[in-house]
């Protein structure tokens, strides 16, 4: 049997109408016995509840209190050790929330709990390990809900515990891989994309085929070209003949019309180019030159007669040098001179306050005297720190008079609690925890040795029985033999014997056959012996072997036996001891334990609360004596306080007789007055400065003014007032500037027109000569003549240009002479014929250009064609696509294979294994089932095929579950989960059974065979059953149940822990 | 006389490589690795100095139609044209004379044998060197036994040019199907055969050589190893054989041992440690298949979904990084749990009576149809074969085997 899960205790802190119950169920079996509404189906919901999550709300099952705390606590007992589970409802999770801690408080993982209960599903605890009288009966269900009815039927399938998780793991498998109608399963996926993939390559076509005809058809168009490209050249190279002949038609006429002008012109081929230009050119550059020389003369005149009047004398000029630095002299000092007498003023006015303040300061002195006196930096300096001595000794003093008070109210205090605690330690007993924690844990050990005790007795007692079993006679075997050898012998010699008395009574021949006849017996016997010695040495061997096997277990049981009163002297030692410390006799009653347990609790609470006391009065003695010592350093600072305040107010009547201050200032009215008279003193001191100042700067302003004055009479300007002067020899310095200006100005034009008068004149001269030159080169003596011929010679130059110039025009563009040319127009019909013959190779020209252009685009697009598939690997990289799917798709179709064969193997499997070995959980069943039924039914088996159902057989016919009474169908199914329970326990864990009155459809015989068949499972399951009928719970006490009794429904419940009352115990 | 020749087949130019991305650096590498296995041939023709080259059917597979292959063949013939050396040809099932290989325009130098037997002389300075015999397959299946048209046609060294199943060789199409009998026959010296991807040489009665020189390109990952051509001398008409290797990129099928393996990462690096010690530098790039082989302590964590997925692609990428790259085709799981198959066996329960069941039908044909016969088996077999797909075409002994091993593993893994 494996550990699981047992639970010690229950705390309901709000459940239903429960509100602070808690209960002790036993190891074994425990019956919880109350009337009806006491509440069993809600501590049965509780339970389930807490270990698996409340009811969702709106749930009749979910019980939660209004305005009440909701949820409670599980002490459990695991493998792993012992859990405290606490769960509550909250807002948020329906389920609750849980918190698993360990006996100590600490925080433990949740999975501890799931590992406690094996990881059993939800349903499968409410369905086959906690369970209402309804919920009984609904196997149906059971067996319909897929995932419990596949976890119930591979449990007793050994090597198959986990089959539905491997049949739904490959199931899932399968589905990812491959769904006949679905698109997002990986196959279907690449099947798609193969099937986009082939279509593509359909698309694509045949590549090389398609590349060789295109390649032919490329070759093709290529000749064409060519021999489109011949003829075209041949059809433009005439027609640029004929457009050459067509083109220099109209020079050849232009040719013929000019000779015959130039016949009638005389030969002027020297007369200058150009001439009636240049001649007008002279002539009117001579005309311009002279109007010029006329308007330059007229600005000279007013140029000279301005020079003279600037040029006349005055004294002003002459001095101005010396008027201007005089000037400058006096300005600058003008602001000095305007602002004199306002200083004067203001001197007088600052003196007679300072006079004034110096009288209402309060100092027997006068200014002077003010002046004398030492109101530096220093001085200052030793009044502030005197004062700030003074000021911080009286702020000692203070500071020590207040702490003397607050010591000696501290004192006072420290007392009074001293007092109290001494008062209270004095009324509590004199005890130490530790040694009443010692008494605690001696009577937890003895409660527990007495269970070893108790226990180790029912394994004695077992022990025995299973001792009486082997040392149970068996059937005897006779030691000696049962057909002796010697019998033979005898039997021998008497059939001889017979022989011989044969012979001799009849003859020899009867003889012989008696003789025969004899030896025939005696093998007969000796045969018979044979078999018979032969069974009785089996039957020897077999009794020596149960022999030996006996011996051997009477040895095992004897050293067990030994270990055992091993086991119990020790615990009766550790008993002794227990009770000795626990301070009761070792056999003691229940009822003494649980009065020193909670005599032991106050006394425990008494004693640290001594202990308590005792280490806060040393807390507070401690504290009085340095309250003590604290108000004596108090005392001694303060009278060092006023000691040195007297001092220092001495020292400072000193200070102030020294300085002419009154001696009975205070420190802040003497700095006051100081700061004052420092700031009077610095006054005067700047007065007098000032008026130094103003004495100079008047010496100044005086001889500045003499001079302009001075300087202006020399120069001639009326005499006045220094300002007026000023004025006036500042406007004549100004005119005098401004004269010279003039005359540098007049200077300057006259200058530029006399050189401007010189270039006149000699271009004048220049066109003079320019004339006569040109006449002379036209041959001619006057202008009329001279225009005459240069009209006739520019004819004749113009004629004779065009002529060269249509010549060589029809050279260019026929690349003939003008004669030849002449004769090719006329061979080719004249103008007409040459123009019809142009248009005809215009039209055959462009026809077959057109032709050549689509040939040569056509070549085009089949060469980009052909490269793009020479380099082009679209179609290539399609095929490793197509390669590399179809490799994808047969991997995972094989694998969808796999999963489905395992899934169709897997299933074959189940069923044969069912059709030949019917799982251990049904075997159970049966044996449970046929006890219950005391023996009417012997056999409980689920047919082969996909029903899940169970049948039930007498041995020669067989039922379904539908086809029993109720009460008879019910047993069937609670023999069923206790198998399944019992298989559960053996190979995951132990859990524990919960029952809410499931036997009340029981007959009397049948109830009773229930609830020994809980008992037998509460050997290795904690089962935890409710009732409210009184017959079946003295069936249940019947089995020593432990019996705790459920407060009526009618007794509200008191607020509080309240343990349940035990009534009796097993 | 004194001379030599080269002997190659199955060259598939631009051959689909499964496996490999359409986009990335490996494609390239993958794609060019055919033509440069040709053009290896036509520089060891070369360096050689041999009198003619030999090429045994399926140069390109017409189903792939690519022009590239066609250009590049053209392309490397010339270059033996230009320097003497003659080229025979032979086509074989994947490249059908009905297909497209008559309007390749190859140079002069270059024997297209038709679909008749054909016998020509090849001749050296104005005398006989050898004869070369050979026919073309005119369309893809050719059912009949080609090399019976053969016969010895002179005294001089011959040489029979043939695509062919010489011995039925199960891996490959029954295709131009001969016996090694069939072969001695015909009397010739050296039968060049291709069609058998995996090189042979089978010494015929009477004196005589078949030899398959294999494809010169690994295409798939059951194609591993070296490939190449195989360079023969003759000298007073014994032929002695040289095999050279021109493959660019090589394929391997690598076991990485589970045992002693602790975790992913030192998986990882047992599996890298592995490849690298075998894939060599001077190729262009590697392709693996990895099997995780053996029994170990990660057997679990691979069963995990996702894990093995995970570990391919963290292992493709790191592989593909490595110089020369190398191409993870897939990452197979071949690892076991620690299972005793014939403990369970005796051990009974369900897993005992799984063993015995799947035992039963891998030898029970009609269990085993009827465990077939399943409606969505049988329409994905069939849609499958439409997309070319031969993966569930009939029902597999082996699956079974496969399935009640795998159930006993799964039950047996969760066993307290």
């Amino acid at each position: 049997m494996k550990p699981g899960l047992r639970i010690n205790r229950f705390q309901v802190d709000g459940f239903g109408h429960f509100r602070g119950y808690s209960g002790t169920p036993g190891p074994g079996l425990t019956l919880l016995y109350g009337p009806n509404e006491a509440g069993k189906s809600t501590l049965l919901a509780f339970l389930r509840g807490v270990l698996f999550g409340f009811e969702k709300r709106g749930q009749p099952e979910r019980y939660e209190p209004e305005g009440a705390l909701f949820g409670g606590e599980l002490w459990l007992e695991t493998a792993s050790g012992p859990l405290v589970v606490h769960r509550h409802g909250g807002k948020r999770a329906s389920e609750g929330t849980l918190t698993v801690r360990g006996p100590e408080g600490q925080p433990l993982p949740e999975t501890l709990l799931d590992q406690a209960l094996a990881d059993v599903p939800r349903e499968l605890f409410f369905e086959v390990f906690a369970f209402r009288l309804d919920e009984l009966s609904s196997f149906q269900r059971l067996a319909q809900q897929r995932g419990v009815s596949e976890a119930l039927f591979a449990a007793g399938m050994q090597g198959a515990r986990r089959l539905p998780e491997a049949v739904e793991r490959l199931r899932k498998d399968a589905e990812g891989l491959y769904a006949p109608r679905g698109q997002k399963p990986e196959l279907n996926r690449v099947m798609k994309e193969l099937e986009d993939v082939q279509q593509a390559l359909r698309e694509a076509g045949d590549r090389p085929a398609l590349y060789f005809s295109t390649r032919d058809r490329l070759a093709e168009r290529i000749a064409e070209g060519h021999a489109l490209e011949v003829a075209r050249k041949h059809v433009e190279r005439e027609l640029d003949h004929a457009a050459r002949l067509e083109s220099a038609l109209g020079d050849l006429a232009v040719l013929a019309r000019d000779r015959a002008e130039l016949a009638t012109l005389p030969v002027l081929d020297t007369f200058p180019p150009g001439a009636e230009t240049r001649l007008e050119d002279v002539l009117q550059r001579r005309k311009t030159y002279r109007a010029q020389q006329a308007q330059l003369h007229e600005r000279l005149t007013p140029i000279d007669e301005a020079r003279e009047r600037l040029a006349a004398p005055w004294p002003v000029r002459e001095r101005a040098e010396s008027l201007r630095m005089a000037l400058a002299t006096y300005s600058g000092h003008s602001e000095q001179l305007r602002a004199l007498p306002a200083r004067r003023a203001a001197l007088t006015s600052r003196r007679r306050q300072l006079e004034q303040s110096l009288e209402e300061l309060g100092l027997a002195v006068d200014a002077g005297g003010l002046l004398a006196l030492d109101l530096g930096a220093r001085a200052r300096g030793e009044l502030e720190s005197l004062a700030g001595r003074l000021d911080a000794a009286n702020a000692a003093l203070a500071q020590a008079e207040a702490e003397q008070t607050r010591t000696r109210e501290e004192r006072a205090r420290l007392e009074t609690a001293l007092g109290r605690v001494q008062a209270e330690v004095e009324a509590l007993p004199e005890e130490r925890p530790a040694q009443v924690r010692q008494r605690q844990a001696a009577l937890g050990r003895m409660r527990a040795v007495r269970g070893d005790l108790e226990r180790l007795a029912e394994q004695r007692l077992e022990q025995r029985r299973q001792m009486d079993g082997v040392r149970a006679p068996t059937d005897a075997v006779p030691l000696r033999s049962l057909l002796p050898l010697s019998w033979v012998v005898a039997a021998a010699g008497v059939a001889m014997g017979f022989a011989v008395l044969a012979a001799w009574v009849a003859n020899v021949t009867v003889g012989m056959l008696c003789a025969v006849g004899g030896m025939m017996l005696v093998g007969l016997l000796l045969l018979v012996r044979h078999r018979v010695e032969t069974a009785r040495h089996a039957s020897l061997e077999a009794q020596a072997a149960r022999h030996r096997w006996r011996q051997q277990e009477e040895e095992r049981f004897r050293s067990v036996q030994a270990a055992m009163c091993a086991r119990e002297e020790l615990l009766q030692r550790e008993l002794l001891h227990a009770s000795g410390a626990a301070g009761l006799s070792p056999g003691a009653s229940l009822a003494d334990l649980a009065a020193q347990e909670s005599l032991l609790a106050e006394l425990l609470t008494q004693a640290e609360r001594r202990e308590l006391l005792l280490r806060e009065e040393d807390t507070l003695r401690t504290a009085w004596d340095v309250a003590v010592r604290e108000d004596q350093r108090v005392e001694e600072a303060r009278l060092r306080a006023d000691q040195r305040e007297d001092l220092l107010r001495e020292e400072w009547r000193a200070f102030l007789v020294a300085r002419r201050f009154p001696e009975a200032l205070s420190a802040a009215s003497a700095l006051t007055l100081w700061r004052d008279a420092a700031a009077l003193r610095q006054r005067l001191l700047d007065l007098r400065t000032d008026e130094e100042e103003f004495t100079v700067a008047e010496a100044a302003c005086d001889a500045v003014t003499a001079r302009l004055l001075q300087e202006a009479r020399a120069a001639g300007l009326p005499p006045g007032p220094a300002e007026t002067v000023a004025a006036r020899v500042s406007v004549a310095l100004e005119e005098v500037r401004s004269r010279a200006a003039d005359q540098r100005h007049l200077d300057g034009q006259r200058g530029e027109l006399l050189a401007e008068k010189a270039r006149l004149d000699q271009l004048v001269l220049d066109e003079d000569q320019a004339w006569d030159a040109l006449l002379a080169e036209g041959g001619c003596q006057d202008e009329a003549t001279f225009r005459r011929r240069a009209v006739q010679a520019r004819r004749y130059a113009e004629l004779t240009a065009r002529v060269r110039e249509h010549g060589q025009r029809v050279q260019a563009l026929t690349g003939m002479g003008e004669n030849m040319a002449r004769e090719e127009v006329h061979a080719a019909g004249g103008d007409p014929g040459l123009k019809e013959q142009l248009a005809t190779l215009r039209e055959r020209h462009q026809t077959e250009g057109e032709r050549h252009k689509a040939v040569l685009t056509e070549q085009g697009s089949l060469k980009t064609q052909l490269s793009q598939w020479e380099n082009d690997d679209r179609v290539s990289r399609l095929r490793i696509q197509e390669e590399t799917l179809r490799a994808k798709a047969a991997e995972l179709a094989t694998r969808y294979a796999a999963d489905r064969v395992t899934l169709a193997l897997l299933g074959r499997a189940r069923r044969r294994f069912e059709e030949e070995q019917q799982p251990r959980v049904i075997q159970l069943a049966s044996e449970l089932f046929s006890e219950l039924t005391a023996g009417r039914y012997r056999r409980v088996f689920i047919p082969a095929g996909d029903a899940r159902e169970l049948r039930v057989s007498d041995g020669a016919r067989d039922w379904s579950a539908e086809q029993l009474s109720r009460g008879t169908r019910e047993q069937l199914f609670l023999a069923f989960r206790l198998a399944v329970i019992r298989d559960f326990g053996e190979t995951r864990g132990a859990l524990p059974l919960i029952t809410d009155d499931v036997l009340v459809n029981f007959d009397p015989e049948r109830a009773r065979g229930a609830v020994r068949l809980f008992a037998r499972l509460a050997e290795h399951h904690q089962v935890i059953a409710f009732t409210c009928h009184p017959w079946l719970r003295e069936h249940f006490e019947a089995e020593g149940a432990h019996v705790l009794e459920l407060p009526g429904a009618a007794k509200p419940p008191r607020e509080g822990a309240q343990p349940l009352r035990v009534v009796s115990s097993g | 006389m004194r001379f030599s020749f080269v002997h190659a087949a199955d060259l598939h130019l631009d051959t689909p490589f499964r496996g490999v991305a359409t986009h990335g650096p490996l494609l390239e590498r993958f794609q060019q690795s055919t033509f440069h296995a040709l053009a290896r041939i036509v520089d060891v023709c070369l360096r050689e100095r041999v009198t003619f080259l030999l090429l045994a059917g399926d140069l390109f597979d017409v189903k792939d139609r690519s022009v590239r292959a066609r250009l590049a063949l053209r392309t490397e013939l010339a270059r033996l044209d230009h320097a003497g050396i003659q080229t025979f040809i032979v086509h074989g099932n994947h490249d059908p004379l009905s297909g497209d290989s008559g309007t390749l325009g190859l140079p002069a130098s270059v024997k297209v044998f038709g679909p008749e037997w054909e016998d020509v002389e090849v001749r050296r300075e104005g005398r006989g060197l050898c004869h070369v015999q050979g026919v073309s397959y005119p369309d893809v299946e050719v059912r009949e036994n080609l090399s019976a048209r053969f016969r010895r046609t002179g005294e001089h060294f011959s040489v029979g040019l043939l695509h062919a199943n010489l011995g039925g060789d199960a891996g490959h199409a029954n295709y131009a199907p001969c016996t090694a009998a069939d072969l001695a026959a015909g009397g010739l010296d050296y039968w060049a055969l291709g069609h058998v991807h995996t090189r042979a040489e089978h010494l015929l009665p009477g004196g005589g050589v078949a030899v398959y020189p294999g494809n010169p390109q690994g295409r798939h990952v059951h194609e591993t190893g070296e490939r190449g051509c195989v360079v023969v001398d003759v000298e007073d008409g014994v032929a002695r054989r040289r095999f050279v290797p021109v493959d660019r990129v090589r394929w391997h099928r690598l076991d990485v041992p589970l045992a002693g393996v602790t975790s992913l990462d030192m998986l990882q690096a047992v599996a890298t440690e592995v490849v690298e010690s075998r894939c060599a530098e001077d190729f262009d790039g590697h392709a693996v298949r990895l099997t995780l082989a053996g029994r170990g302590p990660l057997h679990r964590e691979l069963t995990r979904p996702g894990a093995r997925a995970q570990l391919e692609t963290d292992l493709r990428e790191r592989l593909a990084r490595a110089h020369p790259p190398v191409l993870l085709e897939s990452l197979k799981d071949g690892s076991r749990p620690e299972v005793d198959l014939e403990a369970v066996r005796a051990g009974g329960g369900f897993l005992g009576t799984l063993l015995d069941e799947a035992q039963a039908l891998s030898h029970d044909d009609a269990a085993l149809a009827s465990l077939w016969d399943d409606e969505d088996l049988t329409t994905l077999g069939q849609r499958l074969k439409r997309l070319g797909v031969d993966a569930l075409e009939a029902p597999r002994p082996e699956l079974v085997a496969q399935a009640g091993q795998r159930g006993v593993e799964q039950l047996h893994e969760e066993a307290p």
